[in-house]
């Protein structure tokens, strides 16, 4: 039960990864909690499933299609919501984010209305059971999606010039700038990564739950964002770790102590380990200069 | 004679500017980063509910002492989360206060899921008028004593203020506390008005609400507190005539709101909010500016 | 600054004037619809007076789609009554606020629905935390409210204002267990409930049925609007029962019995009046196929007026009607009813109603008893082929 109870936490726990990347990268870069990335994670489902049922476009590109759609309206969304914003205080964008993701819920509400969509699975079902475990393959497909595109960050970031930018950026805007780093831009390509890998997470979430709802996207955008913290915000190997261990916490927790008790447990866990580490498990305190 | 439906939304209005100002006091002033207020409104709601329902005792004790288990709670869980900063800071009260929801959810004297009903009207519009004024001035006092300068000296450098020889902790805590005891009063109210509570109202949506109530208004200002609160009541039951496209409209005032004016209706335009990460960074783009005129 | 202050007080005080003034002004038509009634009986001419019918529910929020099915039946049936003059002289108009899920912003829609609109009668609202914080206004405000689908208990007692058309979460979920036990022979039991009221009060009362005669093995938790429910499927696997009954609605238990298919997990599924709904079937597929719930309500039933409305609801809203939009029809053929009996003013109404008795409505025979709440019979139905058959 152990062990299949630790699988069940990292599949699930490699969604909100993905949703804590979107979050970390454009908090990294202007220090903004993207209170509507949620918001965005719930279009990529909605893109993916439209172009999935209703116009029959094979799995993959819909989904690649859905993460460019979300792309696009993240940048839109940096555009009106927040760039304006970019100068005033940090609580200010905060503020025109909330706004921001009650503006799409309620969008996304008019023109698809409340009812649940479902989402077919696009792969044909299959279990593979052993005494120890129950997975099918639609969760290691998942997983397999995650880390992929996990990696794919990685890379990108560590190894490409505009990745390079984007730590740079992250780092000191300042200096970064200076040397060069069209500023706008980076944060541009922020935003489309960030919220692309959010709709990745959403149309995967749509599979594997079957369901795409104008508020889906409320409840794992808050894990997201607790997540990022958790890992230590800003810091991309931390969203991932962050993700992970919320997703093992919140299933252990309702395993092992009580499921009435399962996001509180996972809340509790999270404060605990911000009592330890101030900044998050892989964040640190350098930035506290005086 | 004004109509019942008028009546209740004051009432409300009254309720949400207590809590408004009473958060305005740890976001604004004290320059700590919370979005659990709700929760302590609940821990007000339900404990003076309680405390009627059980005993019977005088609406004004039952009210006092919701705000001061409230209050309790609030110095309880600032002492430990108040060393965190920013965002971290802000993720523990969220935490906090979705762990105190879960707990009323689940518990047999709180009426669990079923909520809490049967409570006897008390709150009328002449006890929120008082109560809200009372806040008000106990709250103004605080921020124009040597307490109100220490935390906005805290908000402004809290490595600073600490090497002044402020407390810092000791008066985070404070503020938390007293933020705490007024948000329980003004739960107490909410309890003791609708004759129902169910925790589903005191989530994290209803603690960004407040928060949002504070920070449109303008942080640091007591009149802002109360204009957000105001227009943030009064805004989605004005909208009720747009039917389905209520919230929709919410949300663009949100942002065309933050976009006029990012500051607050009320802030002071530069400067005094949020500290020091925040006055870096926006120096930072000042002197980006400068150096793009400059090139 | 102190001009800056001076001018604010005074901006303060204009908006309360203000808003006193608009609270007189508008509170005036509140009670012209009182008399609509009467002036329509004591009228002689053709003119038609409208008497407002109010719902509260949520119109935006995770809980929409309930609110959305409440208002589509209301506005069905409030649209027949006017095609076919039920009541003579008198045109039904629909007033629908959105409570957004949230329990006082229902209280301010049901204030408002009293106060400003000058509603005859609510049909609302749709949570039973909505009703409970709505009790107490209307019995105040004396608007007969009758709530297509607030289950909680007790919700109507000492109310006279307030009634239901629901079936009792007690009586349903008692049967069922009776009816595992006593038909199909289950010995060993696991339930899944979602934590609010419906979730709690349906998972006790099946609880103690079932411990009675068998055994109770596992008892897991979830929230509204949970989608992974694997940790808790998990652990009721753990306990090999027999059946697992899920106490919650359609969208979580058709994700339910995906999640438990994929798992291997091959126990009886049993479910309350929460599973009625086509998108049981369209989430679950063949993971619900077999599963067994009670219902109040049969879209397959061949009575004539069962037939009439599902047509025309899947003609109007391109879906089959579900739970809730079957009881809030019935609630508000009931609340016409009693219109035609006993006169379209407030007080009538609420007399109508809490005289109810044998309503022939599409949900079965329906009675309200002196508390306002309802006596109606249990259907038991199974899903077979992707469709629900009645089983008794």
């Amino acid at each position: 039960m152990f062990v299949q109870q630790l699988v069940n936490g990292i599949i699930l726990g490699s969604i909100y990864s993905l949703i804590a990347l979107g979050y970390t990268m454009v908090y990294g870069i202007i220090m903004l909690i993207n209170f509507a990335h949620g918001e965005i994670y719930m279009f990529g489902a909605f893109a993916g499933m439209i172009l999935v049922v209703f116009y029959d476009v094979p799995f993959f590109l819909a989904f690649l299609l859905a993460m460019a759609f979300a792309g696009l309206v993240g940048l839109t969304l940096e555009y009106l919501a927040y760039r304006p914003l970019r100068r005033s205080t940090r609580l200010a964008a905060l503020i025109s984010a909330i706004g921001a993701s009650i503006f799409l819920q309620n969008l996304a509400l008019l023109i698809m209305g409340a009812r649940p969509y479902t989402f077919p699975s696009p792969f044909t079902p299959r279990v593979y059971q052993s005494t120890l475990l129950t997975i099918s393959k639609l969760e290691i497909i998942i997983l397999a999606i995650s880390f992929l595109l996990m990696i794919g960050l990685t890379f990108f970031i560590q190894k490409t010039k505009i990745g390079k930018a984007m730590r740079a950026a992250a780092q000191d805007i300042d200096t970064a700038s200076l040397m060069g780093v069209n500023v706008n831009q980076i944060i541009s390509i922020t935003f489309l990564i960030g919220s692309a890998l959010g709709a990745a997470a959403g149309v995967m979430v749509g599979i594997y739950f079957r369901t795409v709802t104008p508020t889906m996207g409320l409840m794992p955008g808050l894990k997201g964002f607790v997540a990022a913290v958790l890992g230590g915000i800003g810091r991309i190997p931390g969203a991932m770790l962050g993700g992970l261990l919320l997703g093992i916490a919140e299933v252990m927790a309702a395993a092992y102590i009580s499921s009435q008790y399962r996001d509180a447990a996972a809340f509790a866990i999270l404060i605990l380990v911000l009592l330890f580490k101030p900044a998050g498990l892989v964040g640190s305190a350098i930035q506290e200069k005086v | 004679m004004i109509s019942a439906y008028y009546l209740q939304i004051i009432i409300l209005v009254g309720i949400n500017i207590i809590m408004a100002s009473s958060l305005n006091l740890v976001v604004g002033y004290t320059g700590q980063l919370s979005i659990g207020h709700a929760a302590f409104m609940s821990l007000g709601a339900y404990v003076s509910a309680i405390v009627t329902l059980q005993t019977g005792l005088p609406f004004i004790v039952s009210l006092l002492l919701g705000a001061a288990v409230a209050g309790l709670f609030g110095i309880l869980i600032g002492i430990p989360t108040l060393r965190l900063k920013g965002d971290y800071l802000a993720i523990a009260t969220l935490g906090f206060g979705e762990i105190i929801r879960i707990i009323f959810l689940n518990l047999k004297i709180t009426g669990g899921a079923v909520g809490l009903r049967g409570i006897p009207k008390e709150t009328t519009l002449l006890w929120v008028i008082g109560v809200t004024l009372l806040s008000l001035f106990v709250l103004q006092r605080i921020i124009n004593s040597r307490v109100g300068r220490a935390l906005i000296a805290i908000r402004e450098d809290e490595t600073a203020a600490e090497s002044m020889g402020i407390n810092t902790t000791y008066y985070k805590t404070l503020a938390f506390g007293v933020g705490a005891f007024f948000a329980g009063l003004g739960g107490g109210l909410f309890a003791h008005y609708f004759r129902y509570i169910h925790p589903n109202v005191f989530g994290f949506m209803r603690s960004i609400e407040q928060l949002c109530m504070v920070v449109l208004g303008g942080l640091g200002n007591m009149w802002g507190a109360i204009i957000g609160a105001t227009a943030l009541t009064a805004i989605p039951e004005l909208l009720r005539a747009g039917a389905e496209y209520r919230l929709l409209v919410y949300g663009a005032i949100l942002v065309l709101m933050m976009r006029a004016r990012p500051q607050g209706l009320l802030g002071e335009s530069i400067g005094q909010t949020g500290g020091r990460s925040l006055k870096r960074r926006k120096t930072l783009f000042t002197k980006i500016k400068l150096f793009r005129r400059n090139k | 600054m102190k001009k800056y202050r001076l001018a604010l007080v005074i901006m303060v005080a204009l908006s309360m004037i203000l808003m006193l003034a608009a609270g007189c002004g508008t509170s005036q038509p509140a009670s012209e619809p009182e008399g609509a009634g009467d002036e329509a009986s004591e009228g002689t001419s053709e003119e038609t007076v409208d008497v407002k019918v109010g719902t509260v529910g949520p119109l935006t929020g995770g809980a929409a789609t309930y609110g959305e099915s409440v208002r589509n039946a209301v506005q069905i049936a409030l649209e027949e009554a006017n095609e076919n003059k039920e009541i003579p002289g008198v045109n039904l108009v629909l007033v629908s606020e959105d409570s957004e899920g949230d329990w006082s912003k229902a209280a301010n829609a049901f204030s408002k629905l009293i106060d400003q609109d000058g509603v005859n009668v609510i049909v609302g609202a749709v949570l039973s935390s909505e009703t409970a914080a709505g009790g107490p206004i209307v019995m105040e405000g004396k608007v007969p409210t009758i709530s297509p689908s607030s289950t909680a208990t007790d919700l109507t007692v000492g109310n006279p204002y307030l009634f239901r058309n629901c079936l009792s979460d007690e009586v349903q979920a008692s049967q069922l267990a009776e009816y595992a036990i006593a038909e199909l022979g289950f010995k060993r039991f696991a339930i899944l409930y979602t934590n609010n009221d419906y979730g709690v009060a349906l998972k006790d009362a099946f609880e103690a049925t079932a411990k009675e005669k068998a055994e109770v093995v596992a008892v897991e938790a979830f929230m509204d609007g949970d989608e992974h429910f694997r940790p808790q499927l998990t652990s009721i696997q753990q306990k090999n029962p027999d059946a697992i009954f899920i106490a919650g609605y359609y969208t979580e238990a058709g994700k339910i019995a995906q999640q438990a298919a994929e798992q291997g997990i091959s126990a009886q599924l049993l479910g309350a009046d929460g599973f009625y709904s086509p998108v049981l079937v369209e989430i679950g597929e063949q993971a619900v196929e077999g599963a067994i719930f009670t219902a109040g309500f049969f879209s397959a039933d061949p009575n004539p007026v069962v037939q009439s409305f599902v047509t025309r609801y899947t003609e109007l809203f391109g879906e089959e009607p579900d739970m809730f939009a079957a009881q809030a029809y019935d609630a508000t053929r009931i609340v016409i009813e009693a219109m035609k009996k006993y006169g379209t003013d407030r007080e009538s109404i609420r007399e109508g109603l809490a005289q109810t008795k044998d309503f022939p409505g599409i949900t079965g025979l329906t009675s309200i008893d002196e508390e306002g709440d309802t006596i109606k019979d249990v259907l038991i139905l199974k899903v077979e082929n992707g469709t629900f058959q009645r089983l008794r």
